[in-house]
């Protein structure tokens, strides 16, 4: 490894240099990352635009020391900061600035302080800071690079080795603090972006800046599997987003706490960071005439940037769309129960309509969904037999391309999502998940809600039945009984694996004999077992 | 003089086999932590796999450095004046650009052609050994670059993957990214894409997939060659092969091993085909 005692303050500027020329590689791939706090999707670009900014100003610094670069740094990212994390960013390089104030040159030992410093600062800059973000890549950073000085007198590679595998480990792990980013399967965007800059400073210094120019930065996967966003937020109504709104205050003795307060019931992700001749102002408000109104009773305003988040989230949505598999189309799904919702949009829905057994949803609730839904080719899945009319009726109400599946189980459903062909057309995928439906049996275990006789077998109110692809198959007292009983009336040789969806009145364990029940009788079968969560129905099994 | 045919050795063509039709294999790396392995040179491919699955140290890969392609360039100097270099998809590897930045290392007048074959393994290999096989019989380099760009479009590559975990650890998912955090266990099938790795479809178990590939293979009406690979799966594969034999009595079909490098972001219990379309 390349030795590195310390650097001076122009070797400073060229590593940030090349750690802004690293990021701008992927700038749009961090884009497209972005849900948090509002999906405005411009991280990345934010970010760089922010180092770039920096950048300009470390080529005005008065001398070559490592503090006068660093400050300059931190005055041209403040200047120039766009966006929540690009004043994140902003405070971050104050905070190293402040760190190495003084210095000459920069050893391994100056820098893990300096991080430590601004790991501080960027808490220090929010009113309401949240974990999972850049804050929390930068304090791991810190912190590791931290233990290190500790331990010995580590050279400066090295504390960028440690910064940049503990940013890394990091990063992938948070959506496991921030449940926005886990529901969407994404990591932050601010954190990945950090870590960027931390990986193409450390490329500087072990001597491949040349290197680079072929590569490109490597996009962290989330550690964390990701959960379907509940069905709730697919159909309720958008927040409304409002404006984003910049400025710079300036004036004399300008107290960013007092300016804080002043603004904070204004808007949402406030952010105010400066010193006392010149303030950084960031906002969402839905008023951005009275929170420029209230600032220039302040100080004076400047670099004044307004943008309408609702286009910035359109776009945003656009962008999605590209990164999505290159099918465009969208599907909606009927479902009864989180447990299923999840299970449904983890498979790739796009809208979940609540609805199932005794809760069929309207046409005007699934054509809502369709409408939702970013893309004009639409396939849904109605999940149960007395929806399917419903659904084929919206056929007549909208412009879009709207195919029906007429699964009318919830297990022809899954079977129906599964069997999607990610290159072909909506036609062909209709046909396709059409073929998947007879391949795959259902078995649903539910309680009689009157007393009957079918098929000569009598049934009392609230016993257990059993139906074997809609049609009564058993009844006794215990819903795993009924189960075991329902199932041997199938035949499943040549089947191979058998989900059983438990209900909402189901506990995990009487689930887990159940299939305990089904292993022990045939053992060639796989089983597993998924809370659905759905209403009614003790149990949902597909035998496939 | 013949034109030199070089790949990588993610196009699952070893090293033995290369030197007898006259392709170069340069390997690539496989990390377990700080052990180095060239692939399938310093690490045999049963004993990639033994470590891959018993193993508790999660492997990495490396591309080749420039200067492993400028040595083997200047090499071949001597005995011809021009090469092609078929790579893997240079979005998932810097082989491509370390076969490039190497060009300008050549001291001796030779053309040095490189082409991003934005494939992997058999779907890069069966190209390459049509391109061995049309200089032993005398094609010129640009005849040849013709050739392999052509042959490219023909070849279809896709793969039963029994867990996406290894594609999404070594960073290499791509558009499968999707894919990823389901509730339920399903077994995906994918291709490359434009050199990226993409999702075909969704089934629930291994006999599924393999009937996926055979009906994916059953599909194409005119086949020039297939080729049959796995990574833990030889039995599995060897049964596909030999239906697939049944069922195109006069199409050659390679039996293989996916290279550890490979193997890294594919895990155990895949199986692929390739399909190499007649013209």
């Amino acid at each position: 490894m390349k030795q590195t005692k310390f650097i001076t303050g122009q070797d400073f500027r060229e590593m940030f240099a090349c750690a802004t020329a690293w990021l701008e590689k992927c700038a749009s791939d961090v884009d497209a990352l972005n849900v948090f706090p509002v999906p405005d999707g411009d991280t990345g670009t934010n970010m760089l635009l922010t180092m770039n900014s920096s950048m300009e100003e470390a080529y005005r610094a008065p001398d070559n020391s490592s503090s006068a670069v660093a400050q300059a740094m931190a005055k041209g990212a403040l200047m120039g900061a766009r966006g929540n994390s690009g004043v994140i960013l902003s405070q971050i390089l104050r905070g190293l600035a402040q760190g190495i104030a003084g210095k000459e040159s920069l050893t391994g030992a100056d820098f893990a302080i300096a991080l430590q410093e601004a790991s501080v600062m960027a808490y220090k800059g929010l009113s309401n800071p949240v974990e999972g973000t850049i804050l929390t890549v930068t304090k791991d950073a810190a912190a590791a690079v931290g233990k290190l000085v500790e331990e010995g007198d580590p050279d400066l590679t090295e504390v960028f080795e440690i910064a940049v595998q503990a940013a890394n480990e990091s990063v992938a792990n948070t959506p496991a603090l921030l449940p926005i980013l886990k529901e969407s399967g994404v990591v932050d965007a601010g954190g990945q972006g950090f870590y960027t800059i931390l990986e193409g400073a450390l490329h500087y210094l072990k001597g491949e800046a040349e290197q680079i120019r072929f590569r490109k930065p490597q996009m962290i996967t989330s550690s964390v599997p990701m959960t379907g966003r509940p069905p709730e937020l697919i159909a309720a109504d958008e927040e409304p987003f409002g404006y984003c709104t910049e400025f710079m205050l300036k004036g004399e003795k300008l107290n960013t706490e007092k300016i804080s307060s002043r603004l904070e019931k204004k808007g949402e992700s406030l952010i105010v960071v400066g010193d006392e001749s010149t303030a950084r102002v960031h906002i969402h408000t839905l008023d951005p005439g009275n929170v420029i109104h209230i600032a220039t009773g302040l100080g004076t305003v400047h670099q004044v940037s307004i943008r309408n988040m609702d286009e910035q989230h359109r776009d945003f949505l656009e962008m999605q769309k590209d990164k999505a598999p290159a099918v465009d189309m969208a599907i909606v799904a009927v479902v009864d129960g989180a447990g299923l919702a999840e299970v449904f949009t983890s498979l790739g829905v796009t809208a979940i309509v609540p609805g199932g057994q005794t809760m069929n949803p309207s046409t005007r609730d699934i054509l809502q969904a369709v409408e939702s839904v970013a893309s004009d080719k639409v396939i849904v899945l109605p999940n149960n037999k007395n929806i399917v009319l419903t659904a084929e009726q919206v056929h007549t109400l909208t412009e879009k391309d709207v195919e029906i599946v007429a699964t009318e189980t919830i297990p022809q459903g899954v079977a129906a999502l599964l069997a999607l062909d990610y290159e072909a057309n909506l036609e062909t995928n209709a046909s396709i998940m059409r073929q998947a439906i007879p391949l795959v049996n259902t078995v649903e275990i539910t309680r009689a809600v009157r007393s009957t006789q079918i098929n000569n077998i009598k049934i009392k109110k609230k016993q257990a039945i059993g139906l074997l692809d809609g049609e009564l198959a058993a009844v006794g007292s215990s819903p795993t009984d009924v189960l075991h009983e329902t199932l041997s009336k199938l035949d499943v040789s040549g089947k191979e694996i058998v989900t059983i969806y438990f209900g909402a009145d189901t506990d995990q364990a009487e689930a887990e004999r159940a299939s305990a029940m089904v292993r022990e009788e045939h053992h060639q079968l796989q089983v597993e077992v998924v809370r659905g969560g759905q209403a009614h129905y003790n149990y949902i099994v597909s035998i496939e | 003089m013949t034109v030199k045919i070089i790949t990588d050795s993610t196009s699952d063509i070893t090293a033995e086999e290369g030197a007898e039709l006259g392709i170069t294999v340069i390997p690539l790396t496989v990390m377990f932590g700080r052990e180095a392995f060239l692939d399938r040179v310093t690490i045999t491919t049963d004993e990639f796999y033994r470590r891959l699955t018993t193993g508790d140290v999660f492997p990495t890969t490396t591309q080749p450095a420039p200067s492993v392609f400028a040595e083997v360039y200047n090499k071949l100097a001597d005995e011809t004046d021009e090469i092609l270099v078929i790579t893997l998809s240079a979005k998932l590897s810097g082989t491509y650009q370390s076969a490039m930045s190497a060009i300008e290392m050549v001291q001796k007048k030779c053309r040095i052609e490189v082409i991003d074959s934005q494939m992997v393994a058999m779907g890069q290999g069966l190209v390459a050994l049509a391109a061995a096989k049309a200089s032993r019989e005398g094609a010129k380099l640009d005849e040849l670059i013709d050739l392999v760009r052509d042959a490219l479009t023909r070849s279809h590559w896709i793969t039963y993957f029994d867990t996406l975990k290894y594609l999404a650890k070594g960073g290499r998912i791509g558009k499968a990214q999707g894919l990823l955090g389901s509730v339920l266990s399903f077994k995906p099938i994918l291709t490359v894409k434009e050199g990226e790795i993409s999702p075909l479809t969704r089934l629930r178990s291994q006999a599924a997939g393999v009937e996926y590939l055979y009906n994916y293979v059953t599909s194409f009406q005119r086949i020039e060659e297939l080729a049959v690979e796995h990574t833990t799966l030889p039995d599995e594969a060897d049964r596909l092969a030999e239906r697939l034999r049944t069922t195109f009595p006069d199409v050659n079909i390679r039996r293989s091993i996916v290279s550890p490098v490979l193997g890294v972001h594919g895990g155990p219990n895949a199986i692929a085909v390739t399909v190499l379309e007649a013209k």
